[in-house]
């Protein structure tokens, strides 16, 4: 499997500590972390990942918010986003999936068993 | 005096008819004649009629001694004098002389002679025959004077008169009363006065044969009888039977042996005086009904008696016949009074119908006034009650227009009961919660029980939560007249259900995160690649890898319910392949399966369903899920579908009371779906429930999940769809359920109104069953 660049951006630390782990434990792909929306959209300017894990439910910026904003931006438009969400309802997936992220991951999940979704997703 | 020579006299006849030659023997014939001749003279004379002789220019020839008397002239100034002269103007003698009849003639005697014999008789009528030629060219005239007669009849006829006269004013006087004893009275008054009698009374016999006066009129001096009463052998019955027949009795005097009065009988009269006595019965005919007098039988009701005792009296005729008709006039009387007896009873007996009808009818006036009274107190209080709560109540007829309010109207909206009476729906509403409320309206006037939920702007503009159910009004079999509103505000309920709608929310978002930390780090711990753990370390987080999954479960199962029960879920159906939904499923739960041992066998067949195909799947996988963890490994479990059938199925044990309302009304389920899609999502639908309609058969599948475990107990079949009960709690450990799951699976069925049951044979297994209307309802919806 090729070397991925993800960027996690979640207020909750523990989650990027898992996500971070997990990740990197499962399938060895580099783990970039953002604990806001803004603090994320510059890592994703700066660091330029394969894909977004945004965490839906955040303070001041929540994640859609965060979503347009990066595309928003040439320079982070074309980056596939994954929202993270507690908000497993089949509802909101189609808002979301409206809204034009590549695809939902419900919490709680496994951290272990993300690339694998990630992978699912993307048709990587 | 030739004339006279000429003329041959009666009298001179004699003279002439002496014979010339007498010594020769005479004829026979001529003897005869002779001896005519010789005796004609003196009857001429001695006749007691008038006969005069006159020749034909009505001029007395001779009269004889009658004559003269009537004339009252002598024979010699008669003779040649007219008859004219004393037969005055109505005598005419031309025509008496021209038309001579047989028949005697009447005519009018004059007195113009200064030497009449009678002065007093004036004009007198004579009453004449006239032979004509009698004697030669003589005519014979016998003259009557019939003055006498006539005089002798106008006194008659003038006493008949007065008779008539005096009998018409009596019966005037008894005809006068309806009162018999007035009219008795004056019956014994008027015939005591008219007779001059001493005592006059009517004597009434009774039926025992006795018998007494009842009514008396007499002259002071005399015994009074009035009242006393009379042994019956005074008056026995076969004297009785003889009135009756209508025997009178006139005696002259009682003492006279020829009156043939018994010598008892003259003892008891001479108690009272009585010298003389007439008596005249009065006769009642005995008539079985009144009309019908002519069948009647003729009865002794009493005597009519009148008594002379200063002396013997003879009764004369006309005081008999008055006594008579008198007693026949109080016959009558007697009948009318019968009559007038009979109908007072009438009108006793309708008088007393009508006093009972007016009583009735007074009680009857009564209790409509007790009743309406009831009536009105009744309303009062109804009044009072819906006043004194706190909701909205009303009656709104079919025309959609309000007939009752109660005072919550005026607190809501600010216009009164009797403002809103008569007002429509839309007037007191405004157009656009009309437009909400429109559906439900026109389904409880189709006669169903609506129940629904309406945001509302009172009078302040403040908005609030109402629930509203409308229960119609149904007369006989299928006419609504209106229906009855129960408004009441939910504000608070929904606010609080919101509070906790959200709570809950907040709770299962802020769970989820650490639970994902927490899941992720044990999974991580669980790969050893942070180092390796003891045999116990391991169990140890085996144990809690598992509870966490639990408990992951757990919180999604609660937020799906809670976001199902707040009506915050709106399903999306639309035509869904069943086949396709069928096999989605099974090939999710393959692992599952696989893991418990487990064959999983499909049926699928293609139809189209109209569902929401997310929650299909979820109740689907659910159901399997469950099948598969109740299972024994080695078991199998079983996925199929029937096709619809043309008659509704019977509701099965277990079905949810609510699913099968909903089932049961397909109109219902119409109505549902249209309101779902028209209302707000404010005003969510519930479950409406019809009383009427019975349930028409709409086409629809069932899904049915067959496993072969344990079985489900008969009376747990209906509570394991209630939340957190298995049937043995113990499971849900075991088998790793949330016991949500077929709540939650009732949720979504209801939501697209089919229905969810189980069946189960304890120790053969059980079978879940769902219904879901197929694409040609779902059309028809």
């Amino acid at each position: 499997m090729t070397s991925r660049r993800i960027l996690i951006i979640d207020d909750e630390e523990t989650i990027q500590t898992v996500v971070q782990f997990g990740i990197r434990m499962a399938a060895g792909w580099e783990v970039l972390t953002a604990g806001s929306g803004p603090q994320g959209i510059h890592t994703a300017q700066t660091g330029q990942p394969d894909v977004i894990l945004l965490d839906v439910m955040m303070p001041e910026m929540d994640g859609i918010a965060t979503f347009r904003a990066l595309q928003s931006h040439a320079e982070t438009k074309q980056i596939p986003v994954i929202f993270l969400t507690a908000k497993a309802q089949t509802a909101e997936k189609r808002q979301f999936n409206d809204l034009g992220v590549s695809g939902v991951i419900t919490k709680p999940f496994n951290s272990l068993d993300l690339p694998e979704q990630i992978a699912r997703i993307l048709h990587w | 005096m030739s004339k006279r020579s000429s003329r041959q006299s009666l009298r001179s006849g004699k003279a002439n008819s002496s014979p010339k030659n007498s010594p020769q023997p005479p004829h026979p014939q001529v003897q005869r004649q002779v001896a005519q001749e010789r005796l004609i003279p003196p009857l001429f004379e001695v006749a007691q009629d008038a006969i005069v002789l006159v020749d034909g220019q009505g001029c007395f020839v001779d009269a004889n001694q009658a004559a003269c008397q009537l004339f009252g002239q002598s024979r010699q100034l008669l003779i040649g004098k007219a008859l004219s002269t004393f037969l005055g103007a109505r005598f005419d003698c031309g025509t008496a002389f021209t038309t001579a009849s047989s028949e005697p003639a009447i005519a009018e005697l004059c007195s113009i002679a200064p030497n009449l014999l009678d002065p007093n008789k004036a004009r007198r009528e004579v009453e004449y025959t006239l032979t004509l030629n009698a004697l030669g060219d003589c005519h014979l005239m016998l003259l009557r004077d019939i003055s006498q007669r006539q005089e002798a009849l106008e006194a008659e006829l003038r006493r008949q008169r007065q008779r008539v006269e005096l009998f018409s004013e009596v019966t005037l006087k008894i005809r006068q009363s309806l009162q018999l004893k007035e009219i008795l009275h004056t019956t014994v008054t008027e015939v005591q006065r008219i007779l001059q009698a001493d005592r006059v009374l009517i004597y009434q016999v009774l039926p025992d044969g006795t018998g007494k006066t009842i009514s008396e009129s007499g002259l002071p001096n005399y015994p009074v009888l009035m009242d006393l009463e009379f042994p019956e052998e005074v008056f026995p019955l076969n004297y009785q039977a003889l009135y009756a027949q209508g025997r009178v009795r006139a005696i002259a005097d009682v003492h006279d042996p020829k009156a043939g009065l018994a010598e008892c009988l003259v003892e008891f009269v001479d108690q009272f005086d009585i010298k003389a006595k007439l008596i005249v019965p009065i006769v009642q005919s005995i008539t079985t009904h009144p009309t019908d007098a002519a069948q009647g039988q003729n009865q002794l009701w009493g005597l009519l008696i009148a008594h002379q005792c200063k002396s013997p009296r003879h009764w004369v005729d006309f005081e008999l016949e008055l006594m008579q008709q008198l007693a026949d006039q109080i016959s009558i009387a007697l009948s009318q009074a019968q009559l007038l007896e009979h109908l007072e009873e009438i009108v006793e007996t309708r008088t007393a119908e009508l006093k009972e009808a007016n009583r009735h009818l007074q009680q009857e006036v009564n209790d409509r006034i007790q009743a309406e009274t009831a009536l009105r107190q009744s309303e009062e209080q109804l009044r009072l009650i819906t006043n004194a709560l706190p909701v909205l109540i009303a009656y709104v007829d079919a025309q959609q227009r309000y007939r009752f309010n109660n005072q919550a109207y005026e607190e809501w909206f600010g216009k009164t009961p009797n403002e809103i009476h008569g007002d429509h729906l839309r007037q007191v509403w405004g157009q656009d919660c009309y437009e909400r409320m429109q559906t439900y309206v026109e389904a409880a006037l189709s006669g169903q029980v609506i129940s629904y939920e309406n945001d509302i702007i009172l009078k302040n503009n403040r908005m609030r939560s109402v629930d509203v159910t409308y229960i119609p009004d149904v007369e006989g079999s299928n006419t609504v007249k209106g229906f009855f509103a129960l408004t009441s505000d939910i504000s608070d309920r929904k606010a609080i259900e919101r509070m906790k709608d959200e709570f809950i929310s907040v709770v299962s978002h802020e769970l989820r995160t650490p639970l994902t930390s927490l899941h992720s780090a044990l999974k991580i711990l669980a790969t050893g690649r942070l180092g390796n753990l003891s045999n116990e370390g391991q169990q140890m987080l085996g144990i809690a890898d598992d509870s966490t999954e639990r408990l992951v479960r757990l919180v999604n199962n609660v937020l799906d319910l809670q976001r199902i029960e707040s009506g915050k879920v709106i399903m999306h159906r639309q035509a869904c392949n069943a086949a396709s939904l069928m096999t989605s499923a099974v090939e999710a739960m393959q692992a599952m399966a696989q893991q418990h041992e487990i064959t999983l066998v499909s049926q699928p067949a293609d139809l189209e369903v109209w569902a929401d195909a997310d929650y299909i799947l979820q109740a689907l996988t659910n159901l399997l899920s469950n099948a598969i963890k109740f299972s024994s490994p080695g078991g199998t479990v079983w996925l199929t579908i029937e096709p619809p059938q043309r008659q509704s199925q019977p509701i099965p044990q277990g079905s949810k009371s609510k699913s099968q309302s909903l089932k049961s009304n397909a109109q219902t389920a119409k109505l549902a779906s249209k309101a779902a899609r028209s209302a707000t999502q404010n005003s969510k639908l519930r479950t409406p429930q019809s009383t009427i309609h019975n349930p028409p058969s709409f086409p629809e599948v069932v899904f049915r999940v067959r496993d072969e475990g344990q079985g489900i107990p008969a009376h747990e079949l209906e509570r394991i769809f209630e939340r957190f009960q298995q049937v043995d709690s113990s499971d849900s450990r075991k088998k790793g359920g949330t016991g949500l799951g077929l709540t939650i699976c009732r949720k979504i069925i209801e939501q697209h109104h089919g229905r969810i049951w189980a069946e189960s044979k304890p120790g053969y297994g059980s079978v879940f069953s769902f219904t879901l209307p197929t694409l040609m309802e779902a059309e028809s919806l």
